[in-house]
């Protein structure tokens, strides 16, 4: 190794790799931006180090090493599955802490037995940071996208709604909000009276009609991006869906949901008691939850330190179901956070749907914690 | 004791505008050397400088701490630091230069009224048409505050526009713009029109001081700020 300022664990945690058969990958540390910036958006843009190259081209630092990897693998093409692993620095903008500083972790490429890679990822996570932090208690906290799905989903509201809500999932403000418009549906105010007759009408063709013409004569056509018949259609879905109104018992429900939060053991019993009790229908979301909890047991992982938390979660389109993290007993920090994302290969550019489960580990914190002891 | 200087803009209408105010508030303004010169003086306080910059670059200098106030735009100000009430206080609303920093968006997107409906549409932006909501602007940081903290928006691409911004959306650049605007004509003959809840930031021209431990001993700065709050 040329660097000295690595973590003194680099080399046990390499050979934690090796044990778990994963293939090391590094990749540049200056990254072109638009990836990072597509994928978690524009407000990632004041906490990575950005530059640009000679020609122009948006280049920044590093700041992750989930969709370096990523798209290493889509432009090697070798196939799936693949199990990586990777550990160097990462730069970014913090208000505390160094701005540069280690990372590791594993990304588990195209495993199609969903439940079987979530526990071997939380394993891993887990398995790690017992290994370089012995004796010490850690916690982990759980949470599953594709179970809120269901319960939106079960809850019977319109397309639009549903997919509102789990669009702002792992946000809690933003979901009151939702939730606060769906108690208190307002209607749809300042609609050219001609347009909202059309729309009444259920004239779809004259208005898909008028908004083009409007388009061409305003010299707005050429370059649009959003086309007549979208804008049409959306504009029916939101009259449709300003009219949604969610009664106060499945408000409460949802409410509900949002606040459980209990060991991981006994979910399952919890989750199967609230469908019950709301006479909800959440089918497979809830089986792949059992079915991930049994291969976690399966595994001996020690479920007593996992607590599952139903509104954890992170905002981002590409999150699809598993979130977690790890912390050591009566501390904040997280030294390992994961999560299941089967839609950022394909936005990355993969031509095949493939799942994808992962985590990082952070080695600043780490180390903190081992020199604490 | 150390002098006081005084970032004024070097141009314009809000360089006579803020003459006015500076000339009722009994703070007139000599120029040091010629009349053209970037630098003068208060003539009634020992030791206060005016230093003449362009809008923008007062923000800069006020961010800095290399001058002690400035007279700029608030937009300027909130755009060109990281929490600017801890680093500045804004001492007085002077009454000129009136802009909104707004989101507008294509008048024809008739579905598009509040920042709730961008929210949908952006959403889903990216599978409709393979790439993500852009918005034009020089207006990088309050877009991203107003859309991240108060909606909830996160998936957008933000196009750097230094220039007839409202051209944007007709020329394919960007989708939106987040632009200043004093009346919203320019906007309407873009055909463009201004989300019910897309005001982003009311400004105006205002006196600011950069927040500076020494400054709350001296009589200078507390006499300054008191003759322009009562010249309004």
């Amino acid at each position: 190794m040329p660097l000295i300022d690595m973590p003194d664990f680099s080399t046990d945690l390499l050979d934690e790799f090796a044990a778990r058969r994963t293939e090391r990958v590094n990749t540049p540390v200056i990254q072109p931006a638009e990836p990072f910036l597509d994928m978690a958006g524009e407000d990632l843009r004041r906490r990575i180090f950005l530059t640009e190259s000679e020609t122009g081209a948006n280049l920044c630092l590093r700041p992750e090493f989930t969709i370096p990897v990523c798209l290493r693998h889509i432009e090697t093409a070798t196939g799936t599955p693949k199990r990586y692993s990777y550990l160097g620095e990462v730069f970014r903008q913090r208000r505390e802490g160094a701005h540069e500083f280690y990372q590791a972790g594993i990304e588990d490429l195209g495993d199609k037995d969903i439940a079987s890679a979530d526990a071997r990822a939380v394993g891993d996570a887990t398995g790690i940071l017992n290994a370089l932090l012995p004796g010490r208690k850690l916690e982990l906290t759980l949470g599953d996208q594709a179970v809120f799905e269901a319960v939106v989903r079960a809850l019977g509201l319109p397309f639009g709604w549903q997919r509102r809500l789990i669009h702002a999932f792992g946000d809690m403000a933003h979901l009151e909000a939702l939730l606060e418009r769906l108690a208190r549906p307002q209607p749809v105010a300042g609609l050219d009276p001609e347009i909202a007759e059309l729309l009444a009408a259920g004239n779809e063709a004259e208005l898909v009609a008028r908004i083009d013409r409007t388009m061409q004569e305003t010299g707005y056509s050429t370059n649009a991006s959003r086309s007549p018949a979208e804008i049409a259609r959306r504009l029916k879905e939101k009259l449709e869906l300003a009219e949604t109104r969610l009664d106060g018992s499945a408000l409460l429900l949802l409410r509900e949901f949002l606040t459980l939060k209990l060991p991981l053991a006994e979910a399952p019993a919890a989750l199967a008691g609230f469908a019950d009790a709301a006479d909800l229908k959440l089918g497979p979301a809830i089986a792949l939850f059992d079915a991930r909890l049994a291969a976690l047991a399966n595994a001996g992982a020690d479920l007593s330190a996992m607590t599952y938390r139903a509104a954890f979660g992170r905002p981002l389109d590409y999150y699809t179901g598993l979130v977690f993290e790890v912390t050591e007993a009566g501390s904040p920090a997280v030294l390992a956070g994961g999560g299941r994302f089967d839609r950022l290969l394909t936005l990355l550019g993969a031509k095949d749907h493939i799942p994808a489960v992962g985590f990082s580990l952070w080695l600043d914190r780490i180390e903190t914690a081992r020199a604490a002891s | 004791m150390s002098t006081i200087t005084i970032a004024l803009p070097s141009k314009g209408r809000i360089k006579e505008d803020t003459a006015a105010v500076f000339d009722r508030a009994g703070l007139a303004i000599s120029a040091v050397g010629n009349d053209r010169s970037y630098r003068g003086r208060i003539e009634r306080i020992e030791g206060v400088e005016i230093a003449y910059l362009s809008a923008s670059e007062i923000a800069r200098e006020l961010a800095s701490g290399a001058v002690d106030f400035g007279v700029t735009g608030e937009d300027l100000v909130r755009e060109g630091m990281a929490g600017a009430d801890q680093k500045v206080e804004f001492c007085a609303r002077l009454g000129f230069g009136q802009a909104d920093v707004v989101v507008a968006v294509p008048e024809i997107w008739l579905d598009v009224e509040t920042m709730a409906d961008l929210g949908d549409v952006a959403a889903d932006f990216r599978a409709r048409h393979g790439r993500r909501l852009q918005i034009a602007t020089k207006y990088w940081r309050l877009t991203q505050q107003f859309f991240s903290e108060n909606h909830g928006i996160q998936l957008y691409r933000i196009v750097e526009s230094l220039g007839a911004t409202e051209g944007a959306p007709a020329a394919g650049q960007a989708d939106i713009i987040v632009d200043i605007t004093s009346t919203g004509s320019t906007l309407r003959a873009n055909h463009l029109k201004i989300l019910s809840d897309g005001v982003i930031l009311k400004s105006e021209a205002c006196l600011v001081r950069a927040r500076k431990p020494g400054h709350r001993q001296d009589p200078r700065v507390t006499r300054i700020v008191e003759a322009v709050r009562t010249a309004l």
